[in-house]
């Protein structure tokens, strides 16, 4: 039995399809992104797998059960979207109230400690910083225990070390016992966390393989310099080359800059500029 | 068992997060006592003032408690992240609406209660302790139409909104059911109007209680009906939001 499974799920509102019969499952002691453009579907896939929302068609099973079931949702824990926290509770209070949900909750101490809440926990979750915030949202994801958990932009607004962390902690053996199913707009993020990715773009599943397959898919880096035409910023699959070549071809240049693409640039490389 | 200890967790939150709001704290539970301290209080000098007053003012507490723990609560929550995170949680979803109604219980019972303080310690209000069972029996039950129109504004109107909307009528519905000046001294529309307002039928079933109004029969038809008419427009507000958000 999965521990997440889709199956031809879809799923329109009104005209429009927002997912198009995706299929994929996720199996305990894995690690899987959701990796998609805004507005691919991801947030429809996460509400349905939450049990917010009805699938139109197809099916989704939450260790076996329905996520629609308060029981089947046992085995669940979730981060609240963006940082929508109720200011004048405290993170003590907002992770208790989410442990109290299940059968065997962690103690309460030992998930302050690992999401470094500890100093923090009887502060107004109002004073917090984003990233504070972002970590309490985690907390309330694994307080309870649960065998799935699902993590709805994990790192944004946390800094460069948090997030290292953060990555870190997750995929320590200790939750090895668990499936964990992230959202995320982060190429990076998705290579440095996830076992297995899975690409969704609108409402169709594009791509379900691992990091290292989909770098060798989505590796295009984005050189950027300012030439005789102004600023020009081309997306190439070999940035050395592009680069000998600029600099062999003797046209004037200054502001070189070599980088990583944002999702959305490797999202057009690939696809041939179809979004 | 395990759904009543969710209730007491769910309660718990609420109800902590409600008392940090003193925007909400002092007009639900100080308001009522402030103005049947300023307003009634020098008139309250005989018994049949005094019990008249204090039922007055008891109903305009509830009033003032049911539309803004429902109707500017609602319309706050709705929608909100942490709405739809408290949703995601193994927890069936009528507990949370279910903690609403000890939420408002708690502030009714505050705000009713510092009335009747008030009024046992500073005014000759007379009434035993039958009369008093009553009292909290009435207010629970002609309370149920005002929870509906609450359910109304908080699912009808945008969190923006229910605030001004459910402070409008909460004033003009309570001056003009006579909670404030008893309805012989109404100026001319509002007294032309008062018999149909709900405000008014909730404070006939309370003065029934002192024998100030021998309506209180009659005064529950009334309410009855009034509760009918909100639990059809709560109800028709609730699923077009439901299904807007959660299909």
């Amino acid at each position: 039995m999965s521990s997440i499974e889709f199956f031809d799920v879809r799923k329109s509102f009104g005209s429009v399809e927002a997912l198009c019969g995706i299929s994929f499952s996720v199996e305990t002691g894995e690690i899987v992104a959701l990796l998609g453009p805004n507005g691919a579907g991801k947030t429809t896939a996460i509400e349905i797998l939450l049990g917010l929302r009805r699938a139109d068609d197809g099916y989704v099973m939450l260790c076996g059960g329905s996520p629609r079931d308060a029981q089947a949702r046992m085995q669940l824990g979730a981060t609240p979207q963006e940082t929508g926290f109720p200011d004048a509770l405290t993170p003590r209070e907002v992770t208790a109230f989410a442990a109290a949900h299940y059968a065997n909750p962690l103690p309460i101490d030992e998930v302050f400690a690992s999401f470094d809440l500890t100093d923090i926990a009887d502060r107004r979750i109002g004073t917090l910083s984003g990233g504070q915030q972002r970590r309490v949202a985690l907390a309330l994801a694994f307080a309870g225990d649960p065998a799935v958990v699902v993590l709805d932009e994990p790192t944004t607004g946390l800094d460069v070390d948090s997030r290292r962390a953060l990555w870190s902690r997750l995929r320590s053996q200790e939750n090895r016992h668990r499936a964990v199913l992230f959202t995320t707009h982060y190429l990076e993020e998705a290579n440095a966390l996830a076992d297995r990715v899975l690409v969704l773009d609108r409402g169709e599943l594009t791509f379900d393989g691992t990091p290292r397959e989909l770098r060798e898919r989505f590796g295009a880096r984005r050189v950027e310099y300012v030439g005789p035409n102004g600023r020009t910023v081309i997306t190439t699959h070999d940035a050395d080359e592009y680069v000998r070549e600029l600099v062999h071809s003797g046209v004037p240049f200054q502001d070189l800059q070599v980088a990583a693409p944002s999702f959305e640039d490797a999202f057009l490389a690939v696809t041939g500029g179809s979004k | 068992m395990k759904v009543l200890t969710l209730l007491a967790v769910h309660a718990r939150l609420m109800l902590a997060e409600l008392l940090r709001a003193p925007g909400y704290v002092i007009p639900t539970v100080g308001f009522p006592a402030m103005f049947f301290t300023i307003f009634a209080m020098p008139y309250a000098h005989d018994t049949a003032t005094a019990d008249f007053e204090l039922l007055s003012y008891v109903a305009f507490a509830i009033i003032g408690v049911t539309l803004f723990q429902f109707g500017v609560g609602i319309a706050a929550e709705r929608g909100r992240p942490w709405d739809r995170y408290v949703r995601s949680l193994p927890a069936p979803p009528e507990v949370r609406f279910a903690a609403r109604i000890v939420a408002a219980l708690v502030f009714g019972i505050a705000a009713a209660g510092l009335v009747a303080i008030v009024a046992r310690i500073f005014t000759p209000v007379d009434l035993n302790a039958a009369q008093w069972m009553l009292l909290a029996f009435y207010a629970l039950l002609g309370g149920i139409p005002f929870v509906l129109f609450g359910i109304t504004i908080g699912y009808w109107t945008s969190a923006r909104a229910a605030l001004p909307i459910a402070n409008v009528c909460y004033l003009l519905l309570s001056f003009a059911g006579g909670l404030w000046l008893p309805p012989r001294m109404l100026p001319g529309v509002a007294a032309t109007i008062s018999p149909f307002l709900p405000t008014r039928q909730f404070a006939e079933l309370l003065w029934s209680i002192a024998g100030n109004s021998n309506n209180a029969l009659h005064a529950l038809g009334w309410l009855g009906y009034y509760a009918a008419f909100f639990a059809v427009l709560a109800s028709i507000g609730y699923h077009r939001d439901e299904q807007r958000r959660y299909a």
